[in-house]
């Protein structure tokens, strides 16, 4: 080969070796990710609810928190088994603060910024979305588990960004 | 243009020819690079223990007043020196120098002094913004947060600079090439270059970011700016920055370490297609730190998920190439067995030390880096303390910590001064290596429970922090205690550096280990003898067409970005700013 002009034994037969095991090495690397995004993947379509999408686009950032939904701060039923929470960060503090939701209901949450970005996370869940001035970002979650959840701002809003947490109280299933 | 002819002589303070006063300004040059980027560093690094005592639940932060008037200030000062300072300087300083000193061509001066002056500008004019606290926006500085416009003004300095040093690159390849017709670029000049590329392609989402919106804005021109589309352009700097802060360190790996150790590199071809791949691939997948923003579409998110499990596999080839190209010259020492040629390695010298360790803290930067990419995990640890363990094992080790080991040969090699002490050296390097896997292992750990990065969580009532977060407390402590290693490390080792540089014994000055490849030649300078092409492959001759691979890159990035950026341009939100610190 012509790669191998001007080596000495060692360096060739080091380097026949090392080439037959590159190419097993390459292989096994693009198997490897090739698995791993089909898995990655896989999860997501059959678990499709924690897609953060988009629900709606204002050009002035008040305009989503001054609708109605949003200034009621409440649970809204709207399915059978169904709810949607309509969310607002704002330095520092999320409104509403405390949320009861029922066990194994699905929940949307639309959530919204009044000034900076917020972090909108559920500790405890996958449920993880940047709260945009301007943006109504939507996702959709089933809480499996009674108790309290909180919500913590992850997205950097200023002087008291660690203190802004709001609670989610998830009652047992049947409860009014 | 002139043509230094490459000589390791003693820095002499009286340089006779006119070859020795360039060469003696070129040395001088990069020392000042290096010495500029290390000082950034010693102020981020002296800080960043802080961070990681707050999440120990140790506020720090009351005692420093008026010096930091808050953890968000020392925050944006640590990542903003760290991130941009430091790795600016020290990679505009060694991929001007160390290509120059293998092609045996003299730089373009005038450009070097100038990238290095726009910089250090830019680095004042946002140590200032940064000082007053009237920029504590922290170092990814999101719309409608509103800092200075010192601070806008200053990034976009460094960011213009910062790209100056690709054409310096590519005039001293046109002057190579003119003597050399027909012969493919030297492997770290290669390097050099398609990192450059790459940064110049990558750098046009932040500038824009900055000259269309955040300059103006900053200084009273606009009133309102679009937080979702400024915080997309960003990213499509921010994610590539990360290949910015590796790229240089593998340019070490490839071209410097496998010489180092006493060895040669075992194929210069991987290295070259591990550059070309990082190029493309790290380019069109910013919107990746953007998962859990809405905005793009479901397909797209998809898209990006392949593409960003793609860029895995250039470093996994370097891990293939790197550890065999050690094993190699670990077996030429006498090492037997299955480990015994890694115990064989020159272990006693700390530049060695310093990158093999960076390299093995890589396994757990890659793997968390896979996690941070697959879309689904990526919710669970999407800002959480999770994100900054992971990097602080790639450009807080990696980076740092080549970039550290690089100066133990580097400050002898342009100064003509020893090293005040190996075992310090030593030292500084293993405490970083053991402070930085603690420190990460807690936060990667701590992000599980779902501990919110970039949060002063130590300044809550102590009720609060122990209910938020006191199922975490094994891992926040072992952060805090990273972190104070980390001070150790850094100490060390600045010790060594700024000793060695003021005390440091006049000694003949170390060549630069250039590592020759298997079947390459010993030394690729102009006025080497002839090494023509036809000895490389099609592949390499086909891969030296570095416009080719840029206008491929270009355009994969545009048909990435296209898609995203549509919706946003029609639905423009024009947010006004805030001061909330």
């Amino acid at each position: 080969m012509n790669d191998n002009t001007g080596m000495s034994p060692l360096e060739s037969a080091f380097h026949a070796s090392a080439e037959r095991h590159e190419r097993f090495w390459i292989f096994g690397v693009l198997v490897m990710l090739v698995l791993l995004t089909i898995g990655t993947m896989f999860y997501v379509v059959h678990d499709y609810g924690l897609v953060t999408s988009t629900h709606s686009y204002a050009t002035d950032p008040q305009a989503p928190p001054r609708e109605a939904a949003f200034q009621d701060g409440k649970v809204v039923r709207t399915g059978p088994n169904a709810y949607a929470v309509y969310m607002v960060g704002r330095a520092w503090h999320w409104s509403p603060d405390v949320i009861h939701v029922p066990e194994g209901a699905e929940i949307t949450f639309y959530v919204t910024s009044a000034d900076v970005l917020h972090g909108f996370e559920i500790q405890g869940t996958p449920v993880n979305l940047t709260a945009v001035p301007g943006v109504v970002g939507t996702v959709k979650y089933t809480f499996h588990h009674t108790g309290l959840f909180r919500i913590i701002c992850n997205e950097y809003c200023g002087m008291f960004h660690h203190a802004m947490v709001a609670r989610i109280i998830v009652d047992p299933a049947g409860t009014p | 243009m002139s043509i230094e002819i490459a000589a390791d002589t003693i820095p002499s303070a009286f340089p006779q020819t006119e070859s020795e006063r360039v060469a003696a300004s070129t040395r001088r040059l990069m020392l000042a690079f290096l010495i500029t980027g290390f000082c950034a560093l010693l102020v981020g690094a002296t800080i960043g223990p802080l961070q990681a005592l707050n999440y120990g639940g140790v506020d720090a932060y009351p005692a420093l007043r008026p010096l930091l008037q808050s953890y968000y200030q020392g925050l944006t000062i640590h990542g903003v020196m760290n991130g941009y300072v430091f790795t600016f300087f020290v990679t505009c300083g060694l991929l001007v120098y160390l290509p120059a000193r293998e092609l045996g061509v003299t730089p373009n001066l005038t450009m070097w002094r100038a990238c290095f002056a726009i910089m250090a500008v830019g680095a004042l004019c946002v140590l200032y913004a940064m000082g007053d606290n009237s920029s504590s926006v922290l170092w990814t500085f999101y719309p409608p947060l509103k800092g200075s416009p010192f601070f806008y003004i200053g990034i976009t300095l460094l960011a213009l600079g910062s790209t100056m040093p690709l054409s310096i690159l590519l005039q001293m390849r046109a002057t190579w090439r003119r003597h050399r017709p027909g012969e493919i670029t030297p492997l770290v000049t290669y390097m050099s270059l398609t990192t450059m590329l790459m940064w110049g392609l990558a750098g046009v989402g932040v500038v824009a970011e900055l000259v269309l919106q955040l300059d103006p804005w900053s200084l009273g021109l606009i009133s309102t700016v679009d937080p979702i589309i400024n915080r997309t352009l960003f990213w499509l700097t921010g994610h590539p920055i990360v290949y910015f802060w590796l790229m240089p360190a593998y340019v070490s790996w490839y071209g410097l370490l496998s010489r180092q150790v006493g060895g040669k590199l075992v194929s210069d071809p991987m290295a070259r297609i591990t550059f070309a791949l990082l190029m493309i691939f790290s380019l069109p997948v910013g919107t990746h730190h953007q998962f859990s923003d809405p905005g793009f579409s479901s397909i797209w998110r998809g898209i990006l998920v392949v593409l960003t499990m793609s860029v895995a596999t250039p470093s996994l080839v370097t891990a293939f190439t790197i550890g065999l190209s050690l094993e190699y010259a670990g077996r030429l020492r006498g090492g037997q067995g299955w480990f015994g040629w890694f115990r064989a390695l020159p272990w006693s010298d700390p530049s060695v030390a310093g990158q093999i360790l960076a390299a093995i803290t890589f396994i757990l930067g890659g793997a968390t880096g896979i996690v941070n990419g697959s879309w689904q995990l990526n919710a669970i640890v999407h800002n959480t303390t999770f994100i900054p363990g992971h990097f602080h094992v790639t450009v807080g080790s990696v980076t740092a910590m080549t970039f550290m080991a690089i100066t133990f040969w580097m400050v002898p090699h342009l100064t003509g001064r020893q090293l005040i002490s190996r075992r310090l050296a030593l030292f500084s390097v293993w405490v970083w290596f053991v402070g930085m896997t603690i420190f990460a292992i807690g936060m990667t750990w701590a992000g599980l429970y779902g501990v919110p990065r970039r949060a002063w969580v130590s300044a809550l009532p102590h009720g609060t922090y122990h209910a938020l977060y006191g199922a975490a407390s094994v891992p926040l402590a072992l952060v805090a205690i990273g972190g104070v290693l980390l001070w150790v490390a850094s100490y060390s080792f600045f010790a060594v550096f700024f000793g060695t540089l003021l005390f440091g014994r006049r000694a003949a000055p170390p060549p630069i280990p250039f590592a020759q490849s298997f079947g390459g030649p010993a030394s690729s300078t102009i006025d080497s003898p002839p090494n023509p092409a036809r000895s490389a492959s099609p592949l390499i001759r086909a891969l030296d067409h570095i416009w080719l691979l840029t206008g491929v890159t270009a355009l994969a990035t545009i048909a990435a970005y296209i898609p995203i950026l549509w919706p946003f341009l029609h639905h423009v939100t024009r947010a006004p700013g805030w001061i909330l610190w």
